[in-house]
């Protein structure tokens, strides 16, 4: 069983993986991970099904039986995960000293069967069935009010974390709010009042209005590069019906996701020679949770997609500081990218 | 007819010390010291289980369960490592057991017989 322990200082919770013999270089460089297939076996594609755990929840062809063939997006607990599911957990408490039990969800979507598709080469359809997944299991997961953030994220590439090539996305469910999304959550609380309006609907509209930062834009989304990015390239997919959660998306909004996801990630392909990169939403605690904190949340807080190329590394001075050095303005990495 | 066993560890006297063990268990075992070795092995003759360890010099035992998947889906893999962090690469869902070394090999053993009998 994991533990999640609170650093007092900054109210930051880190989840520690129980391990039993954890050694000083317990790592590999990330070069020698194999990536699997052509020539060899990967555990994600079609026919290793034995190889996952059984599977909580697929997309199928109908007919075909659970944990076998026929998949077209396929959802299996990890193996190894960093949370276990589990009850509430109670908050322990030894003088300053905070922990609890390791209790969430941990994840894997896989996201078609085929190991040589990432998701910018899937059609429409598929790559809508991925974002009807990540609606489906958010849902299904915030059935339980344990877990109040449920995180969707997709790593691709080496670089950017993923040990296997095959396309896949994770999720992992926290019992508590992490501390990133609260201070977004409390910030927007704040514009709310200040401004009258949702921040992220203002930003819609502004960006849209300025123009330089607008990578994409139709009826349902817009794609920029924020204002103030913290790394290269950086781009935010904004919903523009207001809502605080992703899964409360429509069948025409998913479909419009997908066409505009799609399109960001191939010109971004394009743009920076197929980079490694992270996507990942960020959306509203649980709603099936009181939101004592959040006394406006439904009106101050919005879903959306932030995606981010990895092109730089993470170095002492952002580790140190939490301040960014970014050598590219997002008004000229818009440039590129509409070009 | 005792079970064969393939043991791929670099380090020798464990592996020595594995085969050994392992031998007075009632198992055929054959070890090897890399993973290109363990797959000739694998080329010349059929084994019923593999035990690999993870980091060795050459092909890691990662790289070894890919190639070994891709040949032969059926033979079972435990890897025995001293680290848990290579849980976190998907590629050891393939293996059937993960076992963290320890001064006993209690829990190998035990991997063993459910596995293999």
């Amino acid at each position: 069983m994991s533990e999640l322990r609170k650093d007092i200082i900054n109210g930051r919770w880190v989840i520690l993986a129980s391990e039993r013999s954890k050694r000083p270089d317990d790592f590999r460089p990330a070069q020698s991970t194999p990536e699997g297939p052509p020539s060899g076996f990967c555990p994600f594609c079609q026919g290793s099904e034995s190889k996952t755990p059984p599977e909580v929840f697929a997309l199928r062809k109908p007919g075909s039986r659970r944990d076998r063939p026929g998949w077209r997006v396929r959802v299996v607990p990890n193996k190894f995960p960093a949370l276990n599911r589990g009850l509430p957990p109670e908050r322990q408490e030894d003088g300053i000293f905070q922990w609890m039990d390791g209790i969430g969800v941990h994840e894997v979507i896989i996201e078609n069967p085929d190991h040589g598709k990432e998701i910018f080469d899937l059609p429409l359809s598929q790559v809508q069935d991925v974002l009807d997944t990540y609606r489906r299991r958010t849902d299904s997961i915030e059935d339980e009010f344990q877990y109040k953030y449920v995180h969707v994220f997709k790593n691709k590439g080496r670089e950017a974390g993923a040990s296997l090539s095959h396309p896949h996305s994770q999720i992992v469910a926290t019992p508590i709010i992490p501390k990133g999304v609260n201070e977004e959550l409390y910030s927007c609380e704040r514009l709310h009042r200040l401004y009258g309006e949702c921040i992220f609907c203002r930003i819609i509209r502004d960006e849209i209005r300025r123009g330089d930062r607008l990578v994409m834009d139709d009826e349902d989304f817009c794609v920029v590069t924020p204002f103030a990015p913290r790394f290269p390239f950086e781009l935010r997919i904004y919903p523009k019906r207001h809502s605080p959660w992703y899964s409360t998306i429509t069948r025409r909004e998913s479909a419009s996701l997908a066409k505009t996801l799609k399109a960001v990630l191939l010109k971004q392909k394009k743009v920076l020679a197929d980079p490694p990169f992270n996507y990942y939403l960020h959306q509203g605690p649980n709603p099936n949770l009181p939101h004592e904190a959040w006394v406006n949340l439904e009106k101050s807080y919005h879903w959306h997609m932030e995606i981010i190329p990895v092109l730089t590394r993470v170095a002492g001075f952002e580790w140190g500081t939490d301040f960014y050095i970014n050598p590219v303005t997002p008004e000229t990495a818009a440039g590129f990218l509409r070009e | 007819m005792r079970k064969k066993i393939l043991l791929v560890e670099d380090e020798k006297n464990l592996c020595l010390l594995y085969k050994e063990e392992l031998k007075e268990a009632g198992y055929s075992v054959t070890a090897v010291l890399d993973a290109e070795s363990a797959l000739e092995s694998i080329k010349k003759q059929s084994f019923d289980l593999i035990i690999t360890d993870i980091r060795m010099p050459g092909k890691d035992g990662i790289e070894l369960i890919t190639r070994v998947m891709a040949m032969r889906k059926d033979v079972p893999i435990i890897i025995n490592t001293a680290y848990q962090s290579y849980k976190n690469d998907f590629m050891t869902w393939a293996a059937d057991a993960y076992v963290v070394k320890s001064s006993s090999m209690a829990e190998l053993k035990a991997k063993i017989k459910e596995l293999i009998g």
